[in-house]
This record gives structure tokens, sequence and C-alpha cells, in this order.
């Protein structure tokens, strides 16, 4: 079929890299990008690490460092606007303010919004977030702030700027790079987490090297099972399982993220509540999804990846996915993560959490620097670099090749094996 | 336009890289080194599409 008219919904980098790729795939028709925020595309894993952890106060001059060049796909953008509702069978996208948009081909890149602990708050619609998290006090304040959008970013680097005491609810990479930030603008913070924090992500080993730094670093990490809101005369009280009150002047949580699937009830195309793809991003042969939205077969079963370069990469095999059917090649995610607080930086190749302690070690030349990489019980590999400064195709090659593909020059010797705890 | 890069804000992840191997590259050591800081044309959407992929927001583009 010729594809004439591509409607993207979703305007974050997914939406973006969709756009570029159609273009560069050769696509030369009407194309058109539905997105609910108001701004360009920006560097979503920059507010919660650069951004708060800068000195530089200045909203303004924050929004506009993490905001991305102007777009060069030349699409009709309508920013600002939500879809509301789709007719797969008259391929019609339903706006809200009731426009319509017709299409050949549908790129869903949507994304997700923070949940929300408070229950029946949510902000509804794709990329609802960021609007009055939690729902308000009675003085008008939100319950819990979240960090998803770019004004999430700049409210709570506001309201710590006068160094609250804060809690953190959530022992995932987002909440504990909240409670870094949070730290490091001076503030007491207590995290809350029924879990070792990060160890759902990365394993045992990494999680031990970070909680062991934030602790250092004066971060309170609180179990005590699931944590509820209570509101409270002059703020919020959070109350967790094992009856442990905790208060503070702010509560921020971070417990995950919702894809932003509304708008598509009633489309007949979710399955069990979620929307998955094949290997070429499709839901459809004329309906391509990408991004914290969209559920894709890995080599670890079906997942949904919502991180920066998962979004990049399933959009650039979408778009292709769209244009050229079972023409076009298939997936084949590689994992990336990283993530940096408590004076910590790591970047991870590979499919985490890793089981135990690495199968090889190495420090690098300044102190605290280490290289590591685990065997995986499925043969593949995964490459952790702590402060260490290495180019990432480097780490990937250490992921798939192992130690050996560090010093190509060297005879492959096995490498000595680590101290185990 | 000029390919400006806030060095202690680049982590090495090198995105932009794959986006733009003309006009930039990783070193050894994991630091970017911007091979082509002026450009134009086809080069100037490589080098907004570097700038875009960056998930630090360490790259910017200015006028030359």
């Amino acid at each position: 079929m010729t594809m004439r008219r591509i409607v993207v919904v979703g305007n974050g980098i997914a939406g973006l890299t969709a756009c570029d790729s159609l273009r560069s795939a050769g696509f030369d028709g009407e194309l058109t990008v539905v997105g609910s925020e108001r701004h360009h595309p920006y560097s979503r894993p920059a507010l919660s690490k650069a951004l708060l952890h800068g000195v530089n106060g200045n909203s303004d001059d924050a929004l506009q460092a993490h905001e991305l060049p102007e777009p060069t796909h030349d699409a009709t953008e309508l920013l600002g606007v939500s879809a509301t509702g789709l007719d797969p069978d008259a391929r019609l996208v339903r706006l809200d303010g009731g426009g319509e948009l017709p299409y050949d081909g549908l790129v869903i890149a949507s994304g997700s919004r923070a949940k929300l602990l408070a229950s029946g708050h949510g902000g509804a619609g794709q990329g609802g977030a960021g609007q009055g998290g939690g729902g308000p006090q009675q003085d008008g304040s939100p319950r819990e702030l979240t960090l998803r959008t770019i004004e999430d970013a700049i409210l709570l680097k506001e309201r710590v700027a006068s160094r609250p005491s804060v809690i953190v609810i959530g022992g995932g990479p987002l909440g504990m790079e909240v409670a870094s930030g949070c730290l490091h603008m001076g503030c007491e913070v207590t995290l809350v987490s029924d879990v070792k924090p990060l160890s759902r992500q990365l394993g045992g080993h990494l999680a031990d090297i970070f909680t062991s730094a934030a602790i250092q670093r004066g971060l309170r990490v609180v179990g005590g099972g699931k944590a509820r809101l209570v509101d409270h005369g002059t703020g919020t009280r959070v109350v967790l399982a094992d009856g442990t009150e905790l208060h503070a002047d702010l509560v921020v949580t971070a417990v995950g993220d919702e894809p932003n699937i509304d708008w598509l009830a009633g489309s007949n195309l979710l399955t069990d509540g979620a929307l998955r793809v094949d290997s070429r991003g499709r839901v459809r042969p004329e309906i391509v999804a990408a991004g914290d939205v969209a559920f894709f077969p890995t080599r670890r079963g079906v997942q949904r990846v919502p991180l920066w370069t998962s979004a990049i990469d399933q959009a650039k095999v979408a778009a292709v996915g769209l244009l050229q059917g079972d023409a076009a090649p298939e997936f084949n995610f590689q994992p990336y993560f990283w993530t940096e607080g408590f004076g910590l930086s790591l970047k991870a190749v590979g499919f985490t959490p890793v089981a135990g302690e690495p199968d090889f070690c190495e420090p690098g030349a300044e102190s605290g620097s280490l290289l590591l990489r685990w065997d995986n019980p499925d043969g593949a590999g995964t490459a952790a670099a702590l402060n260490y400064r290495i180019p990432v195709p480097k780490l990937r090659r250490l992921a798939d090749a192992g130690p050996a593909a560090l010093r190509p020059a060297a005879p492959a010797l096995h490498p000595p094996a680590p101290a185990r705890a | 336009m000029r390919i400006e890069l806030d060095r202690p804000r680049c982590e090495g992840h090198g995105l932009c890289e794959e986006a733009a191997p003309k006009l930039m590259h990783l070193d050894d050591d994991g630091e970017l080194v911007i091979d082509v800081p002026e450009v134009d044309g086809a080069d100037l959407d490589a080098a907004k599409a570097a700038v875009r992929v960056c998930p630090v927001a360490a790259l910017r583009l200015a006028a030359a």
C-alpha cells in the first residue's frame, strides 16, 4: 500500500526519532505529529540527573539547556494537542477539541506518565502527568510530586531550593537519582523502599555499591512495606504497611510509570490492556508503536522498556517496519542503561539485573573506578562501567565478547578469578 | 552553525557518534572529539540529530 499520510501520536524522543527515520527511509508524504506537551522534545533523562544536580537555579536557562534543536523532519506539528481516540477501521485519530486526522500509516508513540501513589488522581490522557500530581491538599499544594516532565523538574527544583526535608518513595533508578539530587541541594532525605534500592533493576552487587555510597552521603533508607499517603495538617504523612509513620515537608514519589493508552480504549488494539508490537514494531500492518508505550519481544520475553535508548532504537525499527513491512529488519534489542548519583556514574550494556558477583572486575586509573562483567546463564554477557570512562561501543564489545575484547593485541588469557565475598 | 560541547556534562554515551559519525567520535578514553565543529547543509541535519539524541543534553548548536 502506498502511504501518503502518516500520523505520529507523541512528540517525545520516540515520536521525533520515528519522524526522522521515516524521512531518512524515503517517506516524502504528509507527516503530522500530535504532541500533548507544548514543547519540542527535550532530554528527559537529564531531568533527574544534570538538572537536579546542577547549581544554576534559573528555570529558563534550565529549560533552554534541555531543549533539543528544532526538528528537521518537516512535519506538521500539533503541540499541546492530545489524541483522545482511534478508529482503526476508518483510519482516523480523534483529537481533543473534536478534530480528526485521517492516516494511511500511524505511529503510536504516546509514551507513559508517572504512576501516582495516591489513587484516583492520575493525570488523564497521553502525557497528562505533570499537572497537579497526587491531587491537591486543602492548601492547594500537591500531596506528592513526581518527576516525568520538564515542568515537574522545574517545580521540584524550585521546591527543593529552600531545603525542605524530603521523603522519596521508590528505590528504583529515578527515586535514587531524585534522592541524590535532593541531598546534593542540602536537604535531609529519607528514601522509602521495600527492597534494597536498585536491586530489582541492577542486582545485588551493584545495588550494594550504590546503597553504601548513598548512606555514606547521608541518605536514610527505610523499609517497612507498601507506603501510603495520609493528609496531614501541615504536610503529607507517609504510613508504611508495618505501621511506620514518616513526616517530611515534601514527598516525591517514583513508583514507576504507566503507558498512555487511555486513548486506545475501544480501538481493539490492546491485548490484556497492553499495547504489543511484533519484532518490527507493528501492531497491524499500518500501525506501529514505539517507546515507553509499547511491549515488544526481547530475548528475555515480551517487555516494556521505558528507557531513552530503547525508545530511540524501537522508533527506528518501527518507522522502517511501517514503510517496508516484512522486508524491514527485525529489532534486536540491546539493553543500555545508565544512572548516576551519590558520586557514582554507572553505564551498563546487556540485560540487568545481574545475579551474584561479577566474573570479571578491573579497577580503572582513578580510585573507585571499576569495569565489571557478568556471564549470564543464557550465554550473553552484561558489562558495567562504574566511574570508568569508556566508549559505549567498547563496553558493548566487553559485554558480547568478554575481557579479551579489551585487549585485542594481547594473548587471550583467562582473567584472574575475582575475589568472592 | 557551530557544534558546542559542554564537556563536564558529557558522559561518553556515544549516541551522538551513531547519529553523526562524520562529525564526531569518542576516543579510546571515552572522550568526545568534535571532528567537524562548523556545519551547514546536510552536515547540519546530522549535527541536529546528534544534539537531539544526547541523553545528558551536553551538545548544543550555536550561531557560528
